[in-house]
Parts: structure tokens; C-alpha cells; sequence
């Protein structure tokens, strides 16, 4: 069970990026006929960085101690030291950016031009940072692998 | 494409996220330098440091969104698309640097 929260947080972290890239695209054609999926989509953004956020909040807080100690004591401390502190506190700016995009995706994007550029720019930091966090996951998961490796 | 003016929330809580992002960072150097006061304090408060940075980064960037939108008589604060753009790009991409920058000197 721990394993599948650590596991459904990257999933959905991913799966994150993705919806990330489909609404950056949509609101670069934002029409009036996209307006509806453009806010929908953006509530599917809230959405699943909200549940990454809380699985990956409590494997860290429940179950992430027995790692790192391994991870400290083996070849690739960095990767608790600086991925895994690095990270902890990122995706929390990241967590208010995407609870932010619903709340800017409420203008009409077809004619505020305004709106629609601050969209994109949050947008492409949301995606940027997700795919970031995603490569600074994989890190720790190694830090903890090459501790388990026989000396 | 008309040049209209971004509705009182996305200005308000665009530059509340601004500011969060900063406070954020704030906290973060604080709580770490000064273990046995703020960090513990954090830990004591909700059983650890992270919910504890998280429900106060949250209490402020709602906080702040609300008094922002109340402010000018209830029209909100005034700020330009392309001021709010820069508070909200910059405010992010410092507040990463710095936390990348401060784990990679303390760490």
C-alpha cells in the first residue's frame, strides 16, 4: 500500500504534465467554442495536482523516514539533500499555481488578452516545473536503489 | 483580440501567489536555520514541518487573494496584465532558484 500511493503520485503527477500541455494548446486557440473545456480542463489540473499532492504528502510524511535514511547512508546522499528538499518545497508553489489556473481561466480567453497570457506563462511553468519534478522523483528513487546495491 | 482587464480575482490572487511564492521561500530559510525555534515549532504545530509550511502557504495565498479583491471599494486591486505577468513569472522562477540555491549550499 505504501508503494501504490508513491507509485499513483508519480502516475498522476504525469499524467498532470499531460493535461498541462493539452490546456497550453487549448488556450493558444482559445475560441469561443473551447471556452467550456478550457475551464474544464483547468479544474482537471486543480484536480490532479490536489491528489498528487496529498499522496505524495503522506507517503513523505508517513512512510519517506525508512528511505531516507537509507539514501543518506548509501552513494547518493545528494539525492535527499537536494532533489528531495528541492522538491518538497517546490511542488508547494506548484500547488498554488495550478489551484490559480482556474481562477485566471474564468476571463474569457478568446478576448482578454491579459488573461490569456498570464495563462500561458503559469502554465508553462506548471508543465516545466511538473516535468522537473517528475526527473527529481526519479533521482531520489535511484539514491534509494544504489543504497540497497551489494558494497 | 481585445485588450480587456483581467477580472478582480485573477489580479488578486495572482499577486497573492506572487507574494506566497516569496513568503514561501521566507519561511523555508527561516525554518531551516533556526532549528530549535521555528523549525520546531512547525513540527509541534501539526506533527511535522511540511503540512505545517503547506496550510500556511495555503492560509496566505487566500488570505491575501481576499483582501486584494476587496481592496478599491470592491473592485479589486489595480494592477496592469502585464505587471501581474512579471509578479507572477518572477516571483516563481526566484523563489525556485533560491530554494534549489539554498539546498545546494546547505545540503
Amino acid at each position: 500500500m505504501n508503494y501504490f500511493t508513491l507509485m499513483a503520485h508519480a502516475v498522476l503527477g504525469s499524467l498532470l504534465g499531460l493535461a498541462g500541455v493539452w490546456f497550453f494548446v487549448d488556450v493558444l486557440n482559445a475560441k469561443e467554442e473551447n471556452q467550456g473545456r478550457i475551464r474544464i480542463m483547468s479544474l482537471i489540473i486543480l484536480g490532479l495536482m490536489w491528489l498528487t499532492y496529498l499522496l505524495a504528502g503522506y507517503f513523505y510524511v508517513i512512510h519517506y523516514s525508512a528511505d531516507k535514511t537509507l539514501v543518506l547512508k548509501g552513494p547518493w546522499p545528494f539525492a535527499h539533500d537536494f532533489f528531495m528538499e528541492s522538491k518538497e518545497h517546490v511542488v508547494m508553489m506548484l500547488l498554488l499555481l495550478a489551484t490559480y489556473l482556474p481562477i485566471i481561466a474564468h476571463n474569457n480567453l478568446t478576448v482578454n488578452k491579459g488573461a490569456r497570457k498570464v495563462v500561458l506563462w503559469a502554465t508553462g511553468l506548471l508543465v516545466l516545473t511538473t516535468v522537473a519534478m517528475e526527473g527529481a522523483g526519479a533521482i531520489i528513487s535511484m539514491g534509494v536503489r544504489v543504497s540497497l546495491l551489494p558494497k | 483580440m481585445e485588450n480587456i482587464e483581467i477580472g478582480k480575482y485573477g489580479r488578486s490572487f495572482g499577486l497573492s501567489f506572487a507574494i506566497t511564492c516569496l513568503f514561501s521561500v521566507i519561511l523555508l530559510i527561516l525554518k531551516e536555520t533556526n532549528q530549535h525555534t521555528v523549525m520546531a515549532w512547525m513540527k509541534a504545530a501539526t506533527t511535522h514541518h511540511w503540512i505545517t509550511h503547506t496550510l500556511l502557504d495555503v492560509i496566505v495565498f487566500v488570505v491575501l487573494g481576499v483582501v486584494f479583491a476587496k481592496m478599491n471599494d470592491g473592485q479589486g486591486i489595480k494592477i496592469s496584465p502585464d505587471r501581474l505577468n512579471s509578479f507572477i513569472v518572477g516571483a516563481f522562477v526566484i523563489s525556485g532558484i533560491l530554494i534549489a540555491g539554498f539546498y545546494l549550499v546547505i545540503g
